[in-house]
C-alpha cells in the first residue's frame, strides 16, 4: 500500500490500479531535474502568531503575489507622457511662486522681472531635455544617471549621482506633498493649520497604496495629469485673453514708485540670480523619462525621446504661463493670515471663487500627489540597484509580498515624513533643498554622456558630443548658481549629505567586498571533505530525554564527546556520576564543581582549557558545543525553559573553532 | 484556439503520457474548460510490470513522474482553469484510464497519441488507444502529434 490507500478494483477482474498520494504538490511544483517551486502554501506561516500578523499584514498591504505576477506593460506615448511627466509638470504649480518669493524682496516692481527669470528658465529646460534626448539614444535599457556615470566615469561618482539622486527623489516626495496639501489649504483656509498633518496622513496613504504594490501604469495616474495640463492650459489660454485683448490685469508698473524706498533688498543681479536658482526648481522630474525608456513600446528611444519632447514643451508653456498671469494679474506670495499658492491665486483670477476654481484646485493637488508617488517607484528601484551593486544593504533589493521593494518605500516613506514635519509642511522652506542635487546629477549624466560618444564615435557622435557637452557646461553652471545662492538656506544640508552619503555607500561596499573575499572558494574542481578534528561538548543538567537525544546527536557526530555537568551540590554531582556511569558508559561525564554557583563561566572555562591542551603541532579541531533543548507547548511557557541554554550561546556566539548545536526535544 | 463548436463538456479526464503532446493537449482543453466552467482531472499511470507488486514505491519517489502532472497543473494555471491532478499506478494503462474515467463521472476522455511507425513503415497506435476508444463510456478525444521529420 501506498500514501495509505489500498489498490482500487476496476470494472474488469484483474483491472486495478493504485492511487498515489503527492505530498508535495500543495507546498512545491517539480519544474526541472532538481528543482521545485515553491508554491504559497509553502511560503504561509505556519504558527498561530504568524498566520495571525500574515492576516493584519494582508489586509492592509493584500495578499502575498508570485514574481510572474509582475506587470510587464509596455506604455504608449500618451501613456508614458502623463505617467512620466507628472513630477515634472507638477513643478510648475510652484516654480513661478518660489521666482516671485525671491523678486518680492527688491519690491513689487522687481516682480515684473519674473517673466524673464521664465524665460530663462524655459532656455535652460529646453538645453536639459535636448542633452536627455541624447540619452534616450544611448541607453534603450534606461540611463539613470547613477548607470550612465557608472558606465562612462566611475564608482565615485556614480555614487555622488546616486546620493544626489537619492536625495532628489525623497525631496520630490516631501515637496509635492507640501505643495499638494498648500493648495487645498489655499481652496479651504480652514485647514491651514492642520497642513503637517493632512500632509503626513496623504503621505501614510500613498506609502500603504505602494507597499500594496501600487504601479504608475494605469490610467489612474493617466488621467490626472491630462486634468491638470488641460484645465492648466485653458486658464492661461482664458487669462491670457483678457490680459491681451480686453486689456486687464495690472503690471507692477503704476506702483513702482510707491515701492520706492519699501524694498528689503535692492534689484540687483545677486537678486535675479536668486531668483532663478528658485525657479530652477521647474526642472526637476525632466530625466525621468531617460531613466523609464524600456517601459515605452518599440522603438523605445524613438519614443521616448519624442515624449521627453513633448513633456519639455508643455513644461515650458505651463510654468511661461503661469509666471506671465501671475505677472500681469499683480499675483504675489500670500502667508498671512492662511498661505494662498501663487497658482491657486491665479486659478481664482481666472476661474472666479466658484466650481472651476475648487476643480482646478483638486486636479493640481492630485497631480502633486502623484508626483510625490513617482518617487516611491523610482527611489527604492535606485535602493535596489545599489543593493545588487553592494552599496546599501542587501534588504533594499528584496521584493515584499506585494512585488514592491518594502524596506525602501519604508525608509522613503519615514525621511519624507521627517521633513514636512521638521518644516512644517512648508514648501517654500524645503524647496532650498531641492534643485541642488537635481541639477548635480544633470551635471553628472551629461559628463557621462561626453565620455560615452568619446567612446562610442557612432555616426553623428561629434554633434551629440556638442549637444552633451553645451548640457554639462550650462547645468554645472546653474548647479554651482543654485548651490552658492541656496547654500545658507539649506543647500549646505545637502553638500553636507552627498559626500557623508557616498561614504557610507563606500563603506558596506568594503564591507561586503571584505566578506566575500572572506568567503571565497576556488572554483577549480572538488572541494575536499573535512579535514579538522572534531569533538563533542553536552553541557547536561542531569539525564533526560532531552539529554539522551543530545547525546544520541553528539555520537552521531564523531566519538571524542562528553558531557558537562556544573555544579554546587556535589551529592547531586555524585548520584548523577553513578547513574550516568550505569547508563551511558561510552560518554564520559566531566563534573565541574562550582563553589560559586556559576553556571556559564565554568563551562566557558573549561572549553578555553581544553583548547590550551590541544597539541600544539596540530591543526585546532572543530567543538560542537550540543546543547539539549526543551521545545515548550506553549507561546507562555517558554519563559520556564532553557535559559540557560540561551545564555550560554550567547555566551559562545562567536567563540572560534566553535559551532552551537541545538538539539530539541518535542513530547509528542 | 478554442473552437465555439466544440462538443462542451462538464468533466474531462485528460490522459497525460509525459510526451511534449501534453502541454498542448492540456493547453486546448484549459481553453474549452473555461468556457463551459467545467472540470480537469489529469491523470498519469505508471505501468508496474509483474515482476513488481503493483503498491511498490515507483511513481512516488520519481521526480519525473511527478513533473508530467506538476506542468500540466502549471499550464492550466495559467490558462486559469482548476486541473486536478490523479497519479496512478496500474498493470495496464489503458483500463486505469478507463476505470479512473468512469469513477470520476467523466464526460470526456481526451488522450495524445504520438505518430509513430513499427518498424516496416507502418503506423503504430499501440494497444492503449484501441482499448479507449473500446471502452470507455464517454466521448473520446484523440490528439495525434503532427508528423514531424524524423517520423515522416
Amino acid at each position: 500500500m501506498i500514501g495509505g490507500r489500498r489498490p482500487l478494483q476496476g470494472r474488469k477482474p484483474g483491472d486495478r490500479r493504485v492511487r498515489l498520494e503527492r505530498p508535495h504538490a500543495p507546498y512545491f511544483r517539480y519544474t526541472g531535474k532538481g528543482q521545485l517551486t515553491a508554491r504559497a502554501a509553502a511560503s504561509a506561516p505556519t504558527t498561530p502568531a504568524g498566520k495571525t500578523w500574515a492576516s493584519i499584514r494582508g489586509f492592509f498591504v493584500g495578499r502575498p503575489l508570485a514574481s510572474e505576477d509582475e506587470m510587464g506593460e509596455r506604455l504608449s506615448k500618451r501613456k508614458a507622457l502623463a505617467i512620466f511627466s507628472s513630477d515634472a509638470i507638477s513643478s510648475s504649480a510652484y516654480a513661478t511662486e518660489e521666482i516671485l518669493r525671491v523678486l518680492v524682496l527688491g519690491g513689487a516692481a522687481a516682480m515684473a522681472f519674473g517673466l524673464e527669470i521664465s524665460i530663462a528658465i524655459a532656455v535652460l529646460l529646453i538645453a536639459v531635455a535636448l542633452s536627455y534626448r541624447q540619452i534616450c539614444i544611448a541607453y534603450p535599457t534606461g540611463g539613470g544617471s547613477y548607470s550612465v556615470s557608472r558606465r562612462n566615469i566611475g564608482r565615485t561618482v556614480s555614487l555622488v549621482a546616486a546620493s544626489a539622486l537619492l536625495i532628489d527623489y525623497v525631496m520630490t516626495v516631501a515637496v509635492s506633498t507640501t505643495s499638494a496639501v498648500e493648495q487645498i489649504t489655499s481652496a479651504f483656509p480652514a485647514l491651514f493649520d492642520e497642513r503637517v498633518v493632512i500632509g503626513i496622513a496623504v503621505l501614510s496613504l500613498i506609502t500603504l497604496g505602494n507597499l500594496r504594490g501600487l504601479r504608475e501604469a494605469g490610467n489612474i495616474f493617466a488621467v490626472p495629469t491630462y486634468l491638470f495640463i488641460g484645465s492648466a492650459l485653458l486658464m492661461i489660454a482664458v487669462g491670457g485673453f483678457r490680459i491681451l485683448v480686453l486689456g486687464e490685469g495690472a503690471t507692477y508698473g503704476p506702483r513702482l514708485e510707491a515701492q520706492v524706498g519699501n524694498t528689503i533688498e535692492p534689484l540687483t543681479a545677486i537678486l535675479v540670480l536668486r531668483a532663478f536658482a528658485a525657479g530652477a526648481v521647474a526642472l526637476t522630474g525632466t530625466e525621468a523619462i531617460a531613466t523609464g525608456v524600456p517601459a515605452f513600446k518599440p522603438p523605445e528611444s524613438k519614443n521616448a525621446a519624442a515624449t521627453l519632447g513633448v513633456m519639455a514643451a508643455l513644461l515650458g508653456v505651463l510654468f511661461i504661463g503661469l509666471t506671465f498671469l501671475a505677472v500681469r494679474f499683480g499675483i504675489g506670495p500670500v502667508d498671512v493670515p492662511a498661505k494662498q499658492t501663487v497658482i491657486s491665486q491665479i486659478a481664482r483670477e481666472v476661474y472666479g471663487n466658484g466650481f472651476l476654481f475648487y476643480l482646478f484646485q483638486i486636479f493640481t493637488a492630485v497631480l502633486l500627489f502623484l508626483a510625490a508617488n513617482t518617487s516611491f517607484n523610482a527611489f527604492p528601484r535606485l535602493l535596489a540597484i545599489l543593493a545588487a551593486d553592494g552599496h546599501m544593504p542587501r534588504q533594499f533589493a528584496l521584493r515584499g509580498d506585494r512585488l514592491a521593494f518594502s524596506y525602501g518605500i519604508i525608509v522613503l516613506a519615514g525621511v519624507a515624513a521627517a521633513l514636512i514635519w521638521y518644516f512644517e509642511g512648508k514648501t517654500h522652506a524645503l524647496i532650498p533643498l531641492y534643485a541642488v542635487g537635481v541639477f548635480i546629477d544633470f551635471t553628472i549624466s551629461q559628463s557621462g554622456m561626453i565620455r560615452h560618444w568619446l567612446r562610442e564615435r557612432s555616426p553623428g557622435w561629434r554633434r551629440r558630443l556638442s549637444i552633451n557637452a553645451f548640457g554639462a557646461a550650462l547645468t554645472a553652471t546653474v548647479a554651482v548658481i543654485v548651490t552658492s545662492v541656496k547654500f545658507a538656506e539649506g543647500a549646505w544640508l545637502v553638500i553636507v549629505l552627498i559626500p557623508l552619503l557616498v561614504g557610507l555607500m563606500s563603506f558596506i561596499h568594503r564591507q561586503y567586498d571584505g566578506q566575500e573575499r572572506e568567503l571565497r572558494v576556488r572554483d577549480d574542481g572538488p572541494l575536499p571533505g573535512p579535514h579538522r578534528e572534531q569533538r563533542v561538548i553536552i553541557p547536561v543538567n542531569g539525564i533526560n530525554r532531552a539529554v539522551v537525544q543530545a547525546v544520541n546527536f553528539g555520537r552521531a557526530l564523531t566519538r571524542d564527546l562528553r558531557a558537562v555537568y556544573v555544579t554546587d551540590d556535589l551529592e547531586a554531582a555524585d548520584s548523577l556520576r553513578e547513574r550516568w556511569e550505569r547508563q551511558l558508559p561510552d560518554v564520559p561525564l566531566v563534573i565541574v564543581e562550582s563553589p560559586f554557583r556559576a553556571v556559564i563561566s565554568p563551562v566557558v572555562a573549561y572549553l578555553d582549557i581544553l583548547d590550551q591542551a590541544w597539541p600544539p603541532d596540530k591543526e585546532a579541531p572543530l567543538t560542537i558545543v550540543v546543547l539539549p533543548e526543551y521545545v515548550a507547548r506553549h507561546w507562555w511557557d517558554r519563559l520556564l525553559y532553557n535559559q540557560t541554554a540561551k545564555r550560554l550561546k550567547s555566551a559562545l556566539v562567536g567563540r572560534e573553532h566553535t559551532v552551537i548545536a541545538d538539539v530539541p526535544y518535542r513530547r509528542h | 484556439m478554442p473552437d465555439a463548436e466544440a462538443p462542451s463538456f462538464r468533466r474531462a479526464v485528460v490522459a497525460l503520457n509525459g510526451g511534449p503532446s501534453d502541454e498542448r493537449i492540456v493547453r486546448l482543453v484549459a481553453q474549452n474548460a473555461r468556457l463551459t466552467k467545467a472540470e480537469i482531472i489529469a491523470v498519469h499511470v505508471v505501468e508496474i510490470d509483474w515482476t513488481l507488486p503493483l503498491d511498490s514505491d515507483v511513481a512516488g519517489r520519481s521526480e519525473d513522474v511527478q513533473r508530467v502532472l506538476d506542468a500540466a497543473e502549471a499550464v492550466a494555471e495559467a490558462s486559469k482553469v482548476k486541473l486536478e491532478p490523479v497519479l496512478l499506478q496500474a498493470r495496464d494503462v489503458g483500463a486505469a484510464i478507463v476505470d479512473e474515467a468512469v469513477e470520476r463521472g467523466a464526460d470526456l476522455l481526451v488522450v495524445g497519441l504520438p505518430y509513430r511507425k513499427r518498424f516496416g513503415g507502418e503506423f503504430a497506435i499501440g494497444r492503449t488507444i484501441p482499448y479507449i476508444l473500446q471502452n470507455a463510456p464517454s466521448a473520446v478525444w484523440v490528439l495525434r502529434d503532427p508528423i514531424s521529420e524524423e517520423t515522416r
